[in-house]
């Protein structure tokens, strides 16, 4: 699971404390690291390189399961994109309730980030599809992504929190002082300006949820680990199966680290 | 509320205010009549930014009344907001809207708060950044600006409001020195046109010009009041002489 690198701006500048900041999404390549951006080269170009040889030269098994599983790929971006959206929101709700100053407000979503912190995804997806799934009985692709947003939401919750008290306090006292209401200053100046420390973390969550997506695929929602693990299954090619799954996954979470690391610097740049 | 034939812009009664164990304010009692110009003098830590920012209540206190343009903000009835779109205020670290243009950050209370239709806000805030001199960085980012363009931006903002009260928090303190002339150049200008003002500062030049009344605070406490004159000739409190000599 994701642990957020996300470090509060200090207002007074000083020696800049140490701090590790690892994140479990693939590693973000930035341009002064010159030494990850080859290694994401090697990796994304050798993905490339050798899915098409192995399609293309070896064929055989290989050939079959490129033509089993696009349609897993489309589930895989569905339920990664459904979940972020939903997640999106959640983190934007909690994140406000854990800076909120009614206390019960700030006790339920703090007690909700702590809660689900604490709980594996995977417990949580079958907590949802079979343990829930005796109260409400829902088809699998909704409890994947119900599942798998309100586990992210806690880590976007966080996200949102620090990217709001990133913000200096005069910003809000600027705004209150010109007759905004709490919640128009929120819309109209912080939330804003909080975007953009909020946005890279955000691409990390977004990279680490493509990957956790694979684990939907206990729940019989038909993804791209689920449509290998039919083929391989019926075919008994593990070794071709996993290899081609595995260097898919590779290849698209290596694109979207890329995709991400240009946003940032184009947001970074204005 | 007509008092001498002037009506009370300000009026706090008792007002208290603890920073944990640290009395901020210490039972201060003031009047502020419409059109009148107060400059609050004191050393750091005297108390006099906390009872600026009482005044919008910025700052929430622990004992006493303020009345402001005639409401009680502390009233549950009264609704704050409502009391700040007629008090303006400038801060110490201008705040102004990085996000926002200039001209977007002179339009965003009007549109949002006063409920303008955007040709009018536009009117308003484009009469004001030629008031303040700024005119031609309408469509600059804040940020591409000096710090004494950002506090006219600052100064400009707060007067699209069209607000009966402006409170100053130090104004030209966070200012290099060539660039305090041309922030108290508009708050003169703005003076001389009528404006209530509250100014925290310790721009004593600015406070002989404009100021009707000087107060001096220390511990919390209003200790002496007077005219600028009766504080650059001989004020009586043995502080007040103190700090007087330091600042000039």
């Amino acid at each position: 699971m994701a642990e957020i690198g996300f470090k509060k701006k200090k207002k007074i500048e000083g020696p800049k404390k140490l701090s590790i900041d690892v994140g479990d999404g693939a590693a973000i390549p930035s341009k002064e690291d010159v030494g990850l951006f080859t290694a994401w080269r090697v990796a994304f170009f050798g993905s490339i390189a050798l899915i098409a040889y192995l399609v293309f030269i070896k064929r055989g098994a290989y050939i079959e399961i490129i033509q089993f599983v696009p349609d897993g790929i489309l589930i895989t971006f569905e339920v990664t994109v459904m979940s972020i959206g939903l997640a999106l929101v959640i983190g934007l709700f909690t994140g406000l309730g854990r800076i909120s100053k009614n206390p019960i407000i700030n006790g339920i979503a703090s007690l909700y980030v702590e809660v689900i912190r604490g709980i594996p995804l995977l417990v949580q997806l079958f907590y949802i599809y079979f343990a829930l799934g005796r109260i409400i009985q829902m088809p699998p692709l909704p409890s994947a992504v119900l599942a798998m947003s309100v586990c992210y939401g806690a880590y976007m919750g966080e996200i949102f929190r620090a990217g709001i008290q990133a913000i200096p306090k005069g910003q809000t006292e600027a705004a209150r002082s010109l007759g905004m209401t709490p919640a128009q200053s929120m819309y109209h100046v912080i939330l804003p300006q909080a975007v953009k420390t909020i946005l890279p973390p955000v691409g990390n969550e977004f990279v680490a949820l493509l990957k956790d997506s694979s684990l939907v695929s206990i729940l019989a929602v038909a993804d791209l680990l689920r449509r290998g693990r039919e083929y391989a299954s019926q075919s008994f090619a593990y070794f071709e199966t996993y290899t081609m799954v595995a260097l898919v996954y590779l290849m698209i979470t290596l694109f979207f680290s890329k995709l991400i690391s240009i946003m940032e610097e184009k947001i970074s740049a204005d | 509320m007509q008092t001498d034939g002037r009506r009370k812009m300000v009026e706090m009664k008792g007002v208290t205010k603890y920073f944990g164990a640290l009395k901020a304010l210490d039972n201060v009692s003031l009047d502020i009549y419409d059109g009148e110009k107060v400059v609050i003098i004191g050393p750091s830590g005297s108390g006099k930014s906390t009872l600026l920012r009482s005044i919008n209540r910025l700052e929430e206190v622990n004992a006493g009344t303020i009345i402001v343009d005639g409401f009680n903000i502390y009233d549950q009835a009264v609704n704050i907001n409502k009391v700040r779109e007629e008090v303006g205020m400038v801060f110490q670290q201008f705040n102004v809207f990085p996000h926002k243009t200039v001209l977007e950050n002179l339009t965003l209370a009007q549109t949002v708060v006063r409920k303008r239709s955007k040709t009018e806000a536009l009117d308003v805030a484009n009469k004001l950044l030629d008031k303040v001199g700024i005119r031609e960085k309408s469509g600059v980012y804040p940020t591409k600006l000096s710090g004494g363009q950002q506090q006219r931006v600052a100064i400009a903002r707060a007067l699209a409001m069209q607000p009966k009260l402006m409170l100053f928090d130090e104004p030209t303190s966070a200012l290099d020195p060539e660039m305090i002339g041309e922030v108290l150049e508009v708050m003169v200008k703005l003076a001389k046109e009528g404006m209530t003002m509250i100014v925290v500062t310790h721009e004593m030049g600015f406070a002989r010009e404009v100021a009707d009344r000087v107060i001096f605070m220390d511990y919390g406490v209003i200790l002496e009041e007077g005219s600028p004159e009766h504080f650059f000739k001989n004020p009586t409190h043995e502080r007040a002489q103190q700090f007087m000599r330091q600042i000039l």
